[in-house]
């Protein structure tokens, strides 16, 4: 039997997008500032997922400016409307649909006032990347000057929204309910090497197709798959918090082990798109998904690989080659064999450092 | 102690100043020079969220003495370029959105600056390696890696600035890939998050923690403590003016443990004194007397009639039990060709958000309680605060400080209360921050989860019935444990259509450290019991695993496990998506790697050997060579 061997696997998984079996909301205020800048106050709470560009695109896309000009007046309880938490997959779709119904309404207090200063349909007016004009006229001037327009005739363009997602509760006897409005749907592949003399699981490639409903940020997106199936790689290889009568063992992350930049995959992200019917933004979620069936993909390539089927999280090496030895005593590796002769240049370097 | 001059060339300007004799090179950067970049992950060298260059060497300065400082060169995140500017490297970091929580960012940006001066023309793998001692949690690091090779390409002119460029839009801005945000404040190491904030006349806390599992405190003396020089208050669950109790679904934890402690580091008294080492030293002073109760440490002990109770509202340590049912189980099994039985478990898992807990605290003019936290819930947190502390909801205001990793963890009032109550009780500002062990040990982890699956199957392929049972330990406290069991539950059975289901959950109270919210909240537990059960059946079978899934995937229209009619419904264009890209040969999982031919693409990483930066002829087996 050859040292190394290499296989593959996949998992498929689905998610809930928004607050579970519950009614959820998310509130947020827009103004069409001076200078032509957008403002834009919510309770959001920017985890690392990059929600506060999400929503300066979003803003901005409504309001006819850029995203660069847009400020976000963010979470803070006795200043922005309420938008709950950070989490559950929600901020995109929660607070991404509020702020995109406050700024569209901000937009078209500008245009009521903007078509009876130009005398032409409200339904003629277009906005874009910091320019305002109407169809089929010469009239055209940039959002500076419209928002100075506008409150020249005394009116400040202001907005605000709230969105609301329609979940309902579960049955407490059989479970039957409607949990959420939008369902997301992903799978993903790995590609492992086993170490069979080591029992080191490396994985070397992940695939990974999710549908997000539209990608807002398709960088961002895959800044999230890339950031969840990592996760879900620590969780399948090496993570475990570890407790004897309640103290922990792993206190710290030197007994706390998790992924370095050496074991990351390639990771293969590929953006689908279905896009929600019950959301202005028609945009879903990307967060959590996105680590759900990795774990279990690296299991099914391990599996494929080695012939041992790991159930019980993390697949360390002892575990697999503890796996191994059950399958195939006669056959069991002595790791010891595999160590590298140190020498004595080696030695030296290693007390160097 | 005698104070310790400490003069040292930093960012290029001599400076000149006392220290603490026992200061690291981190304590001094931060306290003493206000210089923030350079964060406090872990403070054991594990991390590399406080690199820096010392005489042009990179280092981890929570690992070096000040004093050991004196007389260097000290380059920080902030010297790297001039203020309001960025590196090449920086930028590119903006440009491939290399930031997301931004924590470990600056660490990051100085390992990999260390990386291109080290070696300017370093491979990928030597990239890769130099970058080891980094953690990072959010990216994934896939980004990051982008970033270094984008900075190489250009400075070795390979690749013209214009990449650093923000692309041009077309007709929309959704959909476009905008440059973040917030990046140039956290490539630059300029963001201040909570732990960096000084306020004037701030009071440091500390918190005194249990070292039983579970334990009735008898009595808590704290006279000694409050009489010390510099200490300015001590707190209890004495201090407690309202209805104690938080958590996200039942209210069942105190802001200080009440009359027992439930697990190992809850908190049972603090200290809000002039300096950190002062609330430190008076922790030691006050004496708790405790009576060891019994522990419970093992979820499937715990609904045994003579367990241990942990709670007394729940005798039977039972923190939910999530039931769902459709169809008829007995008759779905009866209709299949073959069953399957097996179980399955996972562990529990560390957020490991890089920035660990803190906040500030505050009493403003007009007697508002402010908490300035990296909380990923702070409108929960206000309600909850406001009943304990007993105020009109509009006289308690929650800050959000920005957040460097949740993932689930930020979402639970573990520190919060305890900060507000020392703000009232000193009206001084009050700030808390968490040292990597005590953020391991009192903050909530993943559930673990045993699950015990049954499936049933026709020879074609489909699903008749499921049974799924699958029991969590949700620890000392209640905290998200409710809705980790609900979700776990609707999910479990995966994306398949299943006419006959039976499935329930179960999160029961123990004496191991709370689990609660984290990324999936009990999703991926199950469908990764789910998912290996597909692929047992598909071998069973002898069928594709995507074939095996496409049979039973809900389509639009489709009924899912609550009775849910599907309006749409993505998993074919998903799976077809993954196939295609992955190039997949088609088989049944029968153990088949060493046959397949689709192994070893371009979309694939090499394996790792380490020695990359010193290039010695390893003589480690290479599967790609072999089948070469």
């Amino acid at each position: 039997m050859s040292r190394i061997k290499r296989g593959r696997g996949m998992a498929a998984s689905w998610y809930g997008i928004a607050r579970t079996a519950t009614i959820d909301r998310a509130g947020a205020w827009a103004e069409l500032d001076d200078g032509g800048t957008g403002k834009v106050v919510t309770g959001v709470t920017e985890i690392g997922e990059g929600i506060l560009t999400v929503l300066a695109q979003i803003a901005a896309d409504e309001m006819g400016i850029k995203p660069e000009d847009v400020t976000i007046g963010d979470n803070d309880t006795a200043r922005s409307p309420e938008a709950a938490h950070a989490g559950a997959t929600r901020q995109t779709y929660m607070i991404g649909n509020s702020v995109a119904l406050a700024a569209r309404e901000a937009l078209k207090v500008l245009h009521e006032e903007l078509a009876d200063h130009w005398d032409v349909a409200t339904s003629d007016l277009r906005a874009f990347d910091g320019q305002v004009w109407a169809e089929g006229t010469n009239h055209r001037m940039s959002m500076d000057e419209a928002v100075a327009t506008c409150k020249a005739r005394g009116v400040v363009p202001v907005g605000s929204a709230s969105f609301t997602a329609h979940g309902t509760g579960l049955d407490p006897v059989n479970g039957s309910g409607s949990p959420w409005q939008a369902y997301v749907f992903g799978t993903q592949v790995a590609e492992v090497e086993v170490d069979t003399w080591t029992g080191e699981v490396q994985v070397l490639g992940i695939w990974a197709a999710h549908d997000v409903g539209r990608a807002i940020n398709p960088r961002g997106v895959e800044g999230q798959i890339e950031g969840g199936v990592v996760q879900g790689l620590g969780q399948a290889l090496m993570e475990e918090y570890i407790t004897d009568k309640g103290h922990a063992i792993t206190h710290g992350f030197a007994k706390y082990i998790l992924p370095t930049s050496l074991d990351i995959p390639q990771i293969n992200s590929i953006i689908v798109e279905d896009p929600d019917p019950k959301s202005p933004l028609r945009a879903k979620g990307i967060g959590e998904p996105s680590l759900v069936p990795t774990a279990p993909a690296i299991m099914n390539a391990i599996y494929d690989a080695i012939g041992v089927r790991i159930k019980t999280l993390p697949a360390t090496p002892e575990r697999i080659l503890k796996a191994l030895r059950e399958r195939n005593p006669k056959q069991t590796p002595v790791a010891r064999d595999n160590r590298p002769q140190r020498t004595n240049t080696a030695r030296h370097s290693a007390a160097t450092i | 102690m005698p104070k310790l001059t400490i003069t040292a060339n930093v960012n290029g300007r001599k400076i000149s100043r006392e220290t603490q004799p026992f200061s690291r090179l981190l304590d001094f950067l931060r306290e003493d020079l206000n210089l923030t970049g350079a964060k406090e992950g872990c403070g054991a060298g594990e991390c590399g969220t406080c690199s820096v260059f010392v005489d042009g060497t990179l280092v981890k300065s929570c690992l070096m003495p000040a004093a050991k400082a004196q007389g260097t060169r000290i380059e920080t995140i902030e010297g790297l370029a001039k203020p309001g500017s960025l590196t090449v490297l920086q930028k590119a970091f903006h440009k491939t959105g290399a930031s997301q929580c931004g924590y470990c960012i600056p660490g990051m940006v100085m390992a990999a600056t260390s990386a291109l001066r080290e070696n300017p023309n370093a491979d990928i793998e030597e990239i890769k390696e130099r970058l080891g001692g980094n953690i990072c949690r959010c990216t994934g690091y896939t980004k990051i890696f982008e970033a270094v090779e984008m900075t190489k390409a250009i400075l070795a002119g390979d690749s013209p600035e214009s990449v650093l460029e923000e692309d041009k839009v077309g007709d929309s801005y959704i959909g476009a890939n905008v440059r973040r945000l917030d990046a140039p404040s956290k490539v630059s190491g300029r963001l201040k998050y909570a732990a960096d904030i000084k306020m004037y006349d701030m009071l440091q806390m500390q918190v005194l923690r249990s070292p039983f599992a579970h334990a009735t405190i008898r009595s808590i003396d704290t006279h000694e403590a409050e009489a010390m020089d510099g200490v300015a208050c001590v707190i209890t669950a004495d201090d407690v003016p309202g209805n104690d109790g938080f958590g996200v679904f039942v209210h069942d934890q105190p802001i200080m443990a009440r009359g027992k402690v439930r697990h190992v580091g809850e908190a049972v008294a603090a200290v809000a004194a002039e300096d950190v080492l002062t609330a430190r030293r008076a922790l030691s002073k006050i004496k708790v007397e405790y009576e060891a109760l019994p522990g419970l440490y093992d979820p499937s002990e715990a609904m045994k009639p003579d367990a241990p109770i942990i709670h007394d509202y729940a005798p039977d340590n039972l923190i939910k039990h999530i039931p769902i049912r459709k169809g008829d189980i007995e008759k779905g099994f009866a209709e299949a060709d073959i069953i399957l039985e097996d179980d399955f478990s996972t562990q529990q898992v560390e957020h490991a958000y890089l920035e660990p807990e803190a906040g500030i605290a505050y009493v403003d003019p007009d007697d508002v309680v402010v908490v300035i936290s990296p909380s990923q819930n702070i409108t929960h947190h206000r309600h909850m605060l406001a009943e304990i502390i007993a105020k009109p909801i509009n006289k308690v205001r929650f800050i959000m400080s920005p957040v460097g990793g949740g993932f689930g963890g930020k979402e639970d009032m573990i520190y919060q209360g305890m900060l507000a109550l020392g703000a009232m009780k000193t009206h001084r500002p009050v700030q808390l921050n968490f040292t990597r062990e005590e953020s391991l040990i009192a903050s909530a982890k993943r559930h673990p989860a045993r699950i015990h699956y049954k499936m049933g199957l026709k020879l074609d392929g489909r699903l008749t019935a499921i049974s799924f049972d699958m029991l969590s330990d949700g620890g000392a406290y209640g905290m998200s444990s409710e809705g980790v069991m609900r979700k776990a539950a609707i999910l479990s059975c995966g994306p398949y259509k299943v006419d006959n289901v039976n499935i329930d959950t179960r999160a029961v109270y123990t004496n191991n450290t709370p689990s609660g919210a984290f990324r999936t909240f009990g999703g991926m537990q199950a469908q990764f019991a789910t998912e290996s059960m597909m692929d047992m059946a598909a071998e069973t079978l002898g069928m594709d695993p995507f074939a095996i899934r496409r049979i039973n995937m809900m389509t639009i229209g489709a009924t899912t496990h609550t009775q849910q009619t599907l309006e749409t419904a993505s998993l074919d264009r998903v799976l077809a998506a993954a196939e295609t890209a992955s190039r997949w040969e088609k088989g049944a999982p029968t153990v088949r790697g060493s046959e397949r031919r689709d192994l070893c693409g371009p979309d694939t990483r090499q394996s790792c050997t380490l020695g990359a930066r010193i290039k010695t002829n390893h003589n480690n087996p290479r599967f790609c060579a072999q089948v070469a």
